[in-house]
C-alpha cells in the first residue's frame, strides 16, 4: 500500500513540477515543511484522533501540499462521518473505516485509516464492530471551514488548467471577499493565459463585495470591459445597493458595464450564429454534393438519395459494432451474430476512420446496383426516374426497418469528436468543426476527381454530349455507372458524418432530401461551385433567421419561401448552364 | 427612313454566350412584302438572330422593332407571335402526339385565350382553311395520323402548313429544305415564292441551288461572325471577294 | 376527336358504372346487402379517386408532376374539418365551446379566422378558395419564372414541406398541431357516425366524382385539352404558337388543386380525422402511383388505380404489414419500367407487340423474297 501511495505522490510531484512546489511553499503555514508530513492516510488518522482542535486544524492545513485526489477523498469521508474511532487492545484510539457488508449481528470488519490494512483484534482475528460500538470522528464548523479552504485551494492549484479555470470561476461566483488574497497570490505566479483571464474576472467579482465603493466601481467597469457574462447578476446587485445608498457614479458605472456586456453577448451570438451557419451549411453541402453529381451532372432525380445517406450511416453503425461488442441483429426473423473486436477507448475510437471508406463503398455499391437495375433505362425520362427511385426509397426504408428495427440505433462518437473549444465565450463543438473540415475535404476530392482524373474527363465528356462521347469510343454505359456510383458514395460519406451529429434511423434520409434538393437547385444544376455557395448561403440564412426570430420552424419556412422567391429572380439557380436546343 | 416603311428593323444588336459573340453589332432591316434569304457559314449567328426576333433570347444591347411601333425586346415569345411573327424551326418541331389536323387547328389564326380554348367554336371557314392547307402541303390523306409518325420531309411541310394557318405577317423560315428530296425542295421553293408579296419572309438556307431558286434577283444577306458581311443579289454576293473568302471560297477550294 | 363508335360504347359503360356507384351501391347498403363498413371504405376510395384525377390532370395531361396534391387534398379536409370542429360544440371532452385542442393549449377565446367557419356555406366555399388561392399564388410564381419538369416537382415538394412545418406548429397557426382535428360529432345537425349520414356522405362522394369526371372529360377533349397535351409534349413550341403556356398551366394547376380539395373535404368526415401527416409528400407520391398503375393521361386510369391500389393496400397491410411498403415501392418501379401506360394501356401494349411481330414477319418475308428472287423475274 505504501508503495502505491508514494508512487502516486511521485507522479503528482512530476506533474506539478516547480510551479506547485513554489506555490505550496508560499501557501502552506510556516513550519509545515520541517515536519515529516507522512502519507495523507497517516495525517488523517492522526488528526482524527487528536483532541486539540487547533492542532487538528493545523494538521489539516498541512495537507495542502499533499496529493489533492487523496486529500479530497479522505476529507470528504471525514466530513461525511465515514471515519470512526476504535479503541485497540492497548486502549489507544485508532481511526478506522468500515469495510465489506455487515455480519448477522450488524458488525462490520474494520480497516485502519493509516494503513488501509484490516485491524487485528485481541483474538488475532479481524476486528469487527457495530457502528454503536464506535465513536464517530467529529468535525466542528471551524474545522470544516479549514477543510473547505484546503480543498478549494487544491482545486485552484490543480495541475489541469481546465480544472483551475473551473475552480477560479466557482470562487468568483461565490464572491467570498476573504478569498481575495489567495486569488491574488495565485495570479502572481499563474502562467496559463486562460486561467489568468478567469482569475482577473474572479478577482473583479470578489471586489464587487468590497467595503470601499471606489473599489466596487473600478471592479464594475473592469468587468464591463471584460464583457463578463457571468457577473451580470452580481453587477445588478451592486447597482441596486448603490441606488439605495444614493451612489450615482456607481449606478452609472453599472449601467455602462451592462451595456458593454450586452455588446459582448451580441458579438458572441453573432460569431456563434456564423459558426453554426457555417456548420449547417457544411452539413447541407455534404448531403447535397452527391446529389450535385447525380442530379446536377447526370440529370437523374434520385429520390433514394436520402436512403443512400442512411446506408452510409448504418454502415458506420455496423463498423462501430464490429470494433466494439459485435453485431447482433435479427433481420427477417433470423438471428445474425458476428463477434466484435471488443476494443475500448481510443483504439475503439478508430472505428470511424474505417467507417468512412466503408460507408463510401457500401453506398456506392448500392448506387451502382440502382443505376444498373433501374435508372439506366430512364435517362431520357427524368420524371419517371424520380418516381422509380421513390419506389426504391420506400423499399430501402422498409428494409432498414426490417433489418435494424424501427427505432434509432446508437452510434457513439469517438473521443476526438465529442469535445469542444470555448474561445471568448463562443463554443466550438469538435464535431461541427470536423464537419466543416470534412466538407472542405469532400469538395476538394470531388474537384480533383472531376478535373484531375481521367474518370473526371470522361464524366464531363459524357455529361455534355452523350452521343458524341459514345462516337468517340467512350464507354458511356460504364461512365454513367461510375458517375452514379461516385455520387452515391458521396451520399454514403454524408451518412457517416450525420451519424456523428444526429440520430440514425430508417427516416434519416427523408429529413435531408428536401434540403439537399433545394441546395442543388439554388446553386444551379450542373455546377459544383454553385452548390457550395448555395449550401453555405442557405445554412447561414437558416441560422441567422433562427437567431433573429427565435423560432426554428418559422426560420425554416422563411428560408423555403426565400428560395421560391430567389428562383423568380434566377430561375436556373446561381450559376445557369445555357443550352441552345429547344427543349 | 425610306418611303416604304420597314416591317422589321434591328439596330446595333449584340449577344454573347459565355464570352462567345454570337451576334456582333448587327444592323438589319426588312421591307414589307420582301422575301429575304440569309446565308452564312456555321456559327454566323443566323439561328441566334431568329431567336432574338422571336423572343427566345434577349440581346445584351441594341434595339429591335416590328412595324415601327412594337418594341420586340419588351415582349415574350407568345406576345411576339401574336403580333404576326411566325417561325419554322431548323429541326421540325411539331406536336408529335397530336394529329396533323390538330397541329393545324392549334396554329390557326384567332384568339389565344383560355376562355376561347374552352368555349370557342371552330367556324366553317376555319375548317375549310385547314382543308385547303392540308391540300397545299399534300397531307390530306394523313390528316388524322399522328404527326410523330410522319417522315422528316412531311414534318417540315406540316410546320410550314402551321405557319400558313397562322397567317403571319412575317414568316421566319429556318432551313426549310433540310432533309428533303430535290423535288420536295423545289416545291417548297415554289410555295415560298407564291407567299412572297402577301407576306414578308426571311429564309435561312445553306443549299445554294435553293437560294438561287427563291431569291431571283431579290436581296440576299450574308452573315458572318454575327455581323452583316454584305447584301445584294445572289450573283453579286457570290462574286464578292469577302464572301468567297469566308464562305463560298472555302467551299470552292474543297470542291 | 373520337369516332362515333369508339366514342359511344365507353360512354354507355361509364354511365353504367356511375349509376352503380351513385345509386345501386347505397341502395344495396340500405337494403342490408352491402355492409356499412364496405360502403364507408368505398367512400374513402372515391375520395382517393378524386385525388388521383387531380394528379393525372397535371401529370398525365399537362406533364407537371406535382408533389403537393396531397397538400391540397389535406387543405380541403382542414377547411371542412374546421367547420366540423366547431360543430362539436360542448360535446367535447372539456365541455367547452372551444375545440378541445384549444382548451388544451390554454386559449380563452376562438381565434378570429375560425369565427366564420361556424357557417357551413362559408366552410364549403373555403374548401375551394383556400387551396385554389394557394395554387394560384404558388403556380403564378413558379410558371412565371418558367420552372418546369423536375424543378417544379422539387419545388412543390418544398412547398409541402413548408406547409407541413406550419401545420405541425401550434405557435404559427392554430390548427391542432401534430394531432390535427378529430372526434367530430355532427354535420348539418346529423350524427356523423350514424349509418344514414355515412350513406349520404358516400353518395355525395360518388356524385362529386361523377361530376368531376364529366367536367374533366369535357376539359380534356376541348381545344383546351389539345393545348394541355401540347404543353406536356413541347412547351416551348406552344409559346411559338402564340399561347401563354404559363396561363394555361396556372389554370390547370388551380383546377386540379380544387379537385383534390373537394376529395379531401369529403374524405375527412368519412374517416373522422385530419392531421399534418396526411399532406406529406409521400402521400402525393402514393397518389402518383395510383395514376401510374391505372394509366395516366386517361380519366378512367386514376379511378381504377386509386381503387385498385387501395384495395391491395387494405389486403397487404393486414396480411403482410411488414412488407406493404416494399410491395408498393416494387409495384411503382415495375409499373414505371414495364407498364408506362398502366392497366388501361395493357390492351394497347399487347396490340403493339402483336403488330410488331407481324411487321417483323412481313419484313422477314420481304427479305426472304429479296434474297430468293422468283424465277419469273430472271
Amino acid at each position: 500500500m505504501m508503495r502505491v501511495l508514494s508512487g502516486r505522490a511521485g507522479a503528482f510531484g512530476r506533474i506539478c513540477g516547480c510551479l506547485a512546489a513554489c506555490l505550496f511553499a508560499l501557501a502552506s503555514p510556516a513550519g509545515a515543511q520541517d515536519e515529516s508530513p507522512g502519507s495523507v492516510r497517516e495525517v488523517i488518522a492522526k488528526a482524527t484522533t487528536t483532541l486539540d482542535t487547533d492542532q487538528q486544524r493545523e494538521m489539516v492545513e498541512g495537507l495542502a501540499s499533499a496529493d489533492p485526489d487523496e486529500v479530497t477523498i479522505w476529507l470528504k469521508k471525514w466530513k461525511q462521518g465515514e471515519i470512526y474511532l476504535y479503541q485497540d487492545a492497548e486502549g489507544n484510539d485508532m481511526a478506522v473505516t468500515l469495510s465489506g457488508d455487515p455480519d448477522p449481528e450488524a458488525r462490520f470488519a474494520l480497516a485502519s485509516v493509516a494503513t488501509g490494512e484490516p485491524v487485528t483484534g485481541a483474538d488475532g482475528q479481524v476486528a469487527r464492530a457495530t457502528t454503536d460500538d464506535l465513536y464517530l470522528a467529529d468535525t466542528d464548523s471551524k474545522l470544516r471551514r479549514v477543510m473547505k479552504d484546503v480543498t478549494d485551494r487544491m482545486e485552484l492549484l490543480s495541475p489541469d488548467p481546465k480544472e483551475r479555470v473551473k475552480a477560479v470561476k466557482a470562487t468568483g461566483n461565490q464572491q467570498d471577499i476573504t478569498k481575495l488574497p489567495l486569488l491574488e497570490q495565485i495570479k502572481a505566479t499563474e502562467k496559463n493565459g486562460k486561467v489568468k483571464d478567469a482569475l482577473d474576472e474572479a478577482i473583479a467579482m470578489l471586489k464587487l463585495r468590497s467595503e470601499d465603493p471606489a473599489v466596487r466601481q473600478a471592479a464594475v467597469l473592469e468587468l464591463g470591459e471584460m464583457g463578463s457574462i457571468a457577473s451580470q447578476g452580481a453587477i445588478k446587485t451592486v447597482r441596486r445597493e448603490a441606488e439605495e445608498a444614493g451612489n450615482a457614479a456607481l449606478v452609472s458605472a453599472c449601467d455602462r458595464a451592462q451595456l458593454d456586456i450586452d455588446g459582448h453577448i451580441s458579438r458572441v451570438n453573432t460569431v456563434g450564429t456564423v459558426f453554426r451557419g457555417l456548420s449547417l451549411g457544411s452539413i447541407l453541402l455534404v448531403v447535397a454534393i452527391g446529389l450535385a453529381i447525380t442530379f446536377g451532372l447526370m440529370g437523374v432525380i434520385n429520390m433514394a438519395h436520402g436512403e443512400l445517406i442512411a446506408v452510409g450511416a448504418y454502415t458506420t453503425y455496423l463498423v462501430q459494432n464490429l470494433f466494439g461488442a459485435g453485431i447482433h441483429m435479427s433481420p427477417f426473423g433470423m438471428t445474425v451474430s458476428i463477434p466484435g473486436m471488443n476494443l475500448t477507448g481510443n483504439s475503439w475510437g478508430l472505428y470511424f476512420l474505417v467507417a468512412i471508406p466503408a460507408s463510401f463503398l457500401t453506398a456506392a455499391a448500392v448506387g451502382i446496383l440502382l443505376e444498373r437495375g433501374i435508372i439506366r433505362f430512364l435517362y431520357k425520362r427524368p420524371l419517371e426516374s424520380l418516381l422509380a427511385t421513390w419506389g426504391v426509397s420506400m423499399i430501402l426504408q422498409q428494409l432498414f426497418r426490417l433489418i435494424f428495427g424501427s427505432n434509432n440505433v446508437q452510434v457513439d462518437s469517438p473521443a476526438y469528436l465529442s469535445g469542444n473549444w470555448t474561445v471568448n465565450d463562443v463554443i466550438f463543438g469538435w464535431n461541427r468543426v470536423f464537419v466543416i473540415a470534412f466538407a472542405v475535404l469532400i469538395i476538394f476530392l470531388t474537384w480533383v476527381v472531376l478535373n484531375k482524373t481521367s474518370l473526371g474527363l470522361l464524366i464531363r465528356a459524357v455529361m455534355q454530349n452523350r452521343a458524341m462521347a459514345a462516337c468517340m469510343g467512350v464507354r458511356t454505359e460504364r461512365v454513367n455507372m461510375m458517375t452514379f456510383g461516385f455520387g452515391s458514395g458521396l451520399a454514403g460519406l454524408a451518412g457517416a458524418f450525420l451519424s456523428q451529429i444526429g440520430n440514425v434511423g430508417p427516416n434519416l434520409g427523408q429529413n435531408y432530401i428536401v434540403d439537399s434538393f433545394m441546395t442543388v437547385v439554388v446553386g444551379g444544376v450542373g455546377n459544383i461551385i454553385g452548390t457550395v455557395i448555395s449550401a453555405l448561403g442557405i445554412g447561414m440564412a437558416d441560422q441567422s433567421l433562427q437567431q433573429i426570430l427565435g423560432n426554428p420552424v418559422l426560420g425554416k419556412i422563411l428560408v423555403l419561401g426565400a428560395i421560391i422567391l430567389f428562383l423568380q429572380w434566377k430561375p436556373a439557380g446561381l450559376f445557369a448552364t445555357r443550352s441552345r436546343s429547344l427543349d | 427612313m425610306s418611303l416604304i416603311p420597314y416591317i422589321l428593323a434591328a439596330e446595333g444588336l449584340n449577344k454573347s454566350f459565355d464570352g462567345f459573340k454570337a451576334i456582333n453589332d448587327l444592323n438589319f432591316s426588312l421591307e414589307k412584302g420582301e422575301l429575304r434569304t440569309v446565308i452564312g457559314p456555321n456559327g454566323a449567328g443566323k439561328t441566334t438572330f431568329l431567336d432574338l426576333i422571336t423572343g427566345r433570347t434577349k440581346p445584351d444591347t441594341g434595339t429591335l422593332h416590328f412595324e415601327q411601333t412594337n418594341d420586340l425586346l419588351k415582349m415574350n415569345e407568345y406576345e411576339i407571335y401574336r403580333l404576326g411573327i411566325g417561325r419554322k424551326f431548323q429541326t421540325p418541331t411539331v406536336y408529335t402526339d397530336h394529329t396533323v389536323r390538330e397541329n393545324l387547328l392549334l396554329s390557326l389564326a384567332g384568339p389565344r385565350s383560355i376562355w376561347h380554348s374552352l368555349f370557342g367554336k371552330i367556324r366553317k371557314e376555319q375548317e375549310e382553311r385547314m382543308d385547303e392547307i392540308l391540300h397545299t402541303i399534300k397531307l390530306t390523306s394523313r390528316a388524322h395520323a399522328k404527326a410523330g409518325s410522319l417522315a422528316h420531309g412531311q414534318k417540315q411541310w406540316l410546320e410550314i402548313g402551321m405557319l400558313l394557318a397562322q397567317d403571319a405577317k412575317l414568316l421566319l423560315v429556318d432551313e426549310p429544305a433540310a432533309g428533303m428530296t430535290d423535288e420536295e425542295t423545289y416545291r417548297t421553293g415554289e410555295l415560298l415564292l407564291s407567299l412572297a408579296g402577301k407576306h414578308t419572309i426571311v429564309v435561312i438556307e445553306h443549299d445554294m441551288t435553293f437560294v438561287r431558286q427563291i431569291s431571283q434577283g431579290r436581296l440576299v444577306t450574308v452573315l458572318h461572325q454575327g455581323n452583316v458581311l454584305c447584301e445584294g443579289p445572289v450573283d453579286k454576293v457570290q462574286n464578292d471577294e469577302r464572301v468567297i473568302e469566308v464562305y463560298l471560297g472555302r467551299k470552292k477550294k474543297a470542291a | 376527336m373520337n369516332t362515333p363508335l369508339s366514342g359511344k360504347m365507353p360512354t354507355i359503360a361509364l354511365a353504367a358504372v356511375a349509376l352503380f356507384l351513385v345509386v345501386i351501391m347505397p341502395a344495396l347498403n340500405a337494403g342490408g346487402i352491402v355492409s356499412d363498413f364496405t360502403l364507408n371504405t368505398w367512400g374513402k376510395y372515391l375520395c382517393y379517386a378524386m385525388l388521383g384525377i387531380a394528379v393525372d390532370l397535371l401529370w398525365g395531361y399537362t406533364g407537371l408532376l406535382c408533389l403537393a396534391q396531397a397538400l391540397f387534398f389535406s387543405l380541403g379536409g382542414y377547411m371542412f374539418g374546421m367547420h366540423l370542429m366547431l360543430m362539436i360544440g360542448k360535446l367535447g371532452q372539456y365541455k367547452s365551446d372551444l375545440p378541445d385542442f384549444m382548451v388544451f393549449l390554454g386559449l380563452k377565446e376562438l381565434p378570429g379566422f375560425w369565427q366564420p367557419f361556424y357557417s357551413f356555406p362559408f366552410a364549403t366555399l373555403m374548401v375551394l378558395a383556400v387551396p385554389g388561392l394557394l395554387a394560384w399564388v404558388f403556380g403564378y410564381l413558379a410558371f412565371r419564372s418558367r420552372i418546369k419538369g423536375v424543378y417544379f416537382s422539387i419545388l412543390t415538394q418544398a412547398l409541402t414541406y413548408a406547409a407541413w412545418l406550419i401545420f405541425l406548429s401550434n405557435d404559427i397557426i392554430t390548427m391542432g398541431g401534430n394531432n390535427g382535428f378529430t372526434d367530430f360529432r355532427t354535420v348539418l345537425g346529423a350524427d356523423i357516425r350514424s349509418p344514414e349520414t355515412r350513406r349520404i356522405l358516400y353518395i355525395a362522394s360518388a356524385v362529386a366524382l361523377t361530376l368531376i369526371f364529366i367536367g374533366c372529360k369535357w376539359l380534356t377533349t376541348s381545344r383546351f385539352g389539345l393545348i394541355q397535351r401540347a404543353i406536356r409534349d413541347s412547351e416551348n413550341r406552344v409559346l411559338f404558337s402564340g399561347y401563354s403556356a404559363a396561363n394555361f398551366k396556372l389554370f390547370v394547376f388551380v383546377i386540379s388543386g380544387m379537385i383534390a380539395a373537394v376529395g379531401g373535404a369529403l374524405y375527412v368526415p368519412q374517416v373522422g380525422i385530419i392531421n399534418p401527416g396526411e399532406m406529406a409528400t409521400a402521400n402525393s407520391l402514393e397518389a402518383v402511383v395510383w395514376v401510374a398503375v391505372g394509366g395516366r393521361g386517361t380519366l378512367i386510369g386514376p379511378i381504377i388505380g386509386a381503387i385498385g391500389v387501395n384495395r391491395l393496400k387494405s389486403w397487404a397491410t393486414t396480411e403482410y404489414p411488414d412488407y406493404w411498403l416494399i410491395i408498393l415501392g416494387a409495384t411503382f418501379v415495375l409499373v414505371v419500367l414495364f407498364m408506362p401506360k398502366g392497366i388501361v394501356g395493357i390492351p394497347g401494349q399487347i396490340r403493339a407487340i402483336i403488330e410488331r411481330r407481324k411487321h417483323r414477319q412481313t419484313i422477314r418475308e420481304e427479305d426472304l423474297a429479296a434474297a430468293n428472287p422468283s424465277p419469273e423475274a430472271e
